[in-house]
């Protein structure tokens, strides 16, 4: 009785936060599946949005510039944080400092310098908008592995992989990187997100992806721009799962095998 | 030493103002093992950190079987290292960790899966090959990281303070198996420890050192026996500090004159008398004015605190059955072994 008393405030916020969370979210749901013409729910708007043809174009294009923003991402900041952990503790506050930049400097700024600072031939390339991605994902990715690295004796598990032959490359990408699996997960899953999801760099270079198609597509369909949004939330959820799955560790197999 | 296989010469390290080690020379011989032994800060384990490559020298050489491999980088030495912090890879299981150097030198699958379990049989772990790192126990992962160093047929073992962080019963049967294999195995190796019984227990010779530099090198009988320096006779066994009076090659000590021909300087008048604590016997006298403290029983043998006239105190190390009779408050005697007195220059 009184360990339920005591739970009793986290229930309280948890109840609060709830419902602020997902009375909105089932609303925008309750909405996306009603079917004016015939009064009553269904799924009509749901596959209005996949008898677009362009959805999978645009859908391609986003995952495509979200990956290599990620992929970007990842393979420069791994070695960098794993390199200030380690080595580079006075230029820290430096790095600290850079990663900061893109939440200071408005992304209009940044989209603006790029149109204007860009060589001719990185304009005219839409992967161009990757390299933009990783910079305003970089604040979050950088702070997310620096935490992580923060965790796990670094030091030592590095010089045991240097000790054991592995080269720094190998150290890093083979030992550290699946050691920090969560975190680097967690970053990767974060760059994904906020890459698929910009716009404002995107519409002011004048490049059409998900997002820019999904406000263009708004307009005609007020319901089927809900039930998208309501799509794309339901998809990264599912996304969120699979990382929190791939970050477990996978131990069960092992003891069952020697069981 | 010509059969040496790993050799520093005047290895220097600073950092910023502090001298870490000061042209330090040591030798090791082939299928040795040699323990690095000294109180924190004294640059131990920088010494072992250079040999491995994980540190570099400001100055001198470390030679490898004649070579020097100053320049080479840690991964192309060939030397296997168990840390003192666990160091195990927590992704791994048991058995990869072990063949995970084997990975490094291209070692086919069957033949590494096949090296990692013989190597974990040898330590003890033959039914743990597929446990992660949170399941095994700390003593477990010290085993585990052992075989992992042992797996690539190291040039020479490192060992870090591999058992500082284990409890006491663990601890000391873990140095005894380190032993047998390093003996087995004929592994030249380097055991770095602040801890003076495991240093004496394992090692063929023991170093012993002092801000960066070798106070003295030799096997444990002589270096408890025979300490070269005063700081050597101090950090090796338990010593009583007894004031006391020389002239020639007699001792003034406790209302007593003993002999005493053993290390100290030149001197003659009042000097600081060396008494290990097994080298004081206690026994009853109803006339003296010494008086026991207190008695702790330890199992086979008892600690006794006496106290002098002049307040000092001596501690003596006796055999429990020896000592049963003694309580503290009771008037003592105290005969000091004559054969294991040192003495240095009073403070």
């Amino acid at each position: 009785m009184f360990a339920k008393l005591k739970n009793l405030p986290l229930g309280i916020v948890l109840f609060i936060s709830g419902v602020f969370v997902l009375l909105p979210l089932g609303s925008a749901a309750e909405f996306s599946l009603r079917q004016p013409a015939s009064n009553d729910h269904g799924l009509n708007n749901y596959l209005w949005i996949f008898e677009q043809p362009e959805f999978a174009h645009y859908i391609g294009i986003s995952i495509a510039l979200a990956s290599v923003a990620s992929l970007i991402l990842l393979v420069l900041l791994v070695p960098t944080v794993v390199w200030l952990n380690l080595k580079g503790q006075k230029l820290r506050p430096f790095v600290d400092f850079i990663t900061l930049m893109p939440l200071v400097i408005p992304v209009v700024a940044l989209a603006i310098g790029a149109q204007n600072s860009l060589p001719e031939f990185a304009q005219t390339n839409q992967f161009i908008l990757s390299f933009l991605y990783a910079v305003l994902a970089m604040p979050y990715a950088y702070r997310t592995l620096d935490t992580g690295l923060k965790a796990i004796p670094l030091k030592t598990i590095s010089e045991a992989a240097r000790g054991l032959g592995a080269n720094w490359f190998v150290a890093i990408f083979r030992v550290i990187t699946p050691v920090i699996r969560g975190t680097v997960l967690s970053a990767l899953f974060m760059s994904l997100a906020l890459s698929f999801g910009e716009y404002t760099v995107t519409s002011l270079l004048h490049w059409d992806t998900f997002t820019t198609w999904v406000t263009v597509i708004s307009q005609q369909n007020v319901m089927g721009a809900i039930a998208l949004s309501v799509f794309s939330l339901l998809a990264i959820f599912i996304f969120l799962l699979l990382v929190g799955l791939l970050a477990k560790p996978a131990t069960s197999q092992a003891l069952k095998e020697e069981e | 030493m010509s059969d040496s296989s790993l050799e520093l010469r005047n290895v220097t390290r600073r950092f910023k103002d502090m001298v870490a080690l000061d042209a330090l020379n040591l030798e090791v011989g082939a299928g040795e093992l040699v323990a690095l032994l000294g109180p924190s800060g004294c640059g131990k384990t920088t010494a072992l950190r250079i040999v491995a490559g994980l540190d570099r020298a400001d100055e001198g050489q470390v030679m490898l079987k004649g070579r020097d491999i100053n320049g080479l980088p840690a991964h192309k030495r060939n030397m296997g290292m168990v840390f003192q912090a666990y160091s195990l890879f927590p992704n791994m299981t048991a058995a990869e960790n072990v063949a995970f150097g084997l990975q490094m030198r291209k070692v086919s699958k069957n033949k590494r899966r096949d090296t990692a379990h013989e190597l974990l049989e040898l330590v003890g772990l033959p039914t743990h090959a597929h446990r992660y790192t949170h399941q095994l126990s700390g003593g477990q992962q010290q085993r585990v990281a052992l075989a992992r160093a042992l797996a690539i047929q190291p040039e020479v073992l490192l060992l870090d303070e591999p058992l500082s962080a284990l409890d006491a019963k663990v601890r000391t049967n873990l140095r005894e198996e380190i032993r047998r294999l390093q003996l087995s195995l004929g592994t030249t190796t380097i055991f770095v420890t602040h801890d003076q019984e495991e240093a004496m227990a394992v090692s063929d010779r023991v170093a012993v050192m002092n801000k960066g530099r070798i106070e003295q090198i030799a096997s444990p009988d002589v270096l408890y026996n025979s300490p070269a320096t005063d700081f050597v006779a101090g950090f090796v066994g338990s010593m009583n500090r007894i004031r006391a009076t020389k002239t020639g090659d007699s001792l003034f000590v406790i209302g007593r004159t003993v002999g005493a021909s053993k290390i100290g300087p030149n001197i003659e008048g009042p000097v600081t008398a060396l008494v290990r604590h097994e080298s004081v016997r206690v026994k009853p006298d109803a006339k003296s004015d010494i008086v026991i403290l207190t008695r702790s029983f330890l199992g086979p043998v008892s600690r006794i605190t006496s106290q002098l006239p002049d307040g000092a105190l001596v501690h003596s190390m006796m055999s429990s059955a020896e000592s049963a009779s003694l309580r503290p408050g009771d008037r003592v005697k105290l005969e000091l072994l004559e054969s294991e007195l040192l003495f240095q220059k009073a403070e």
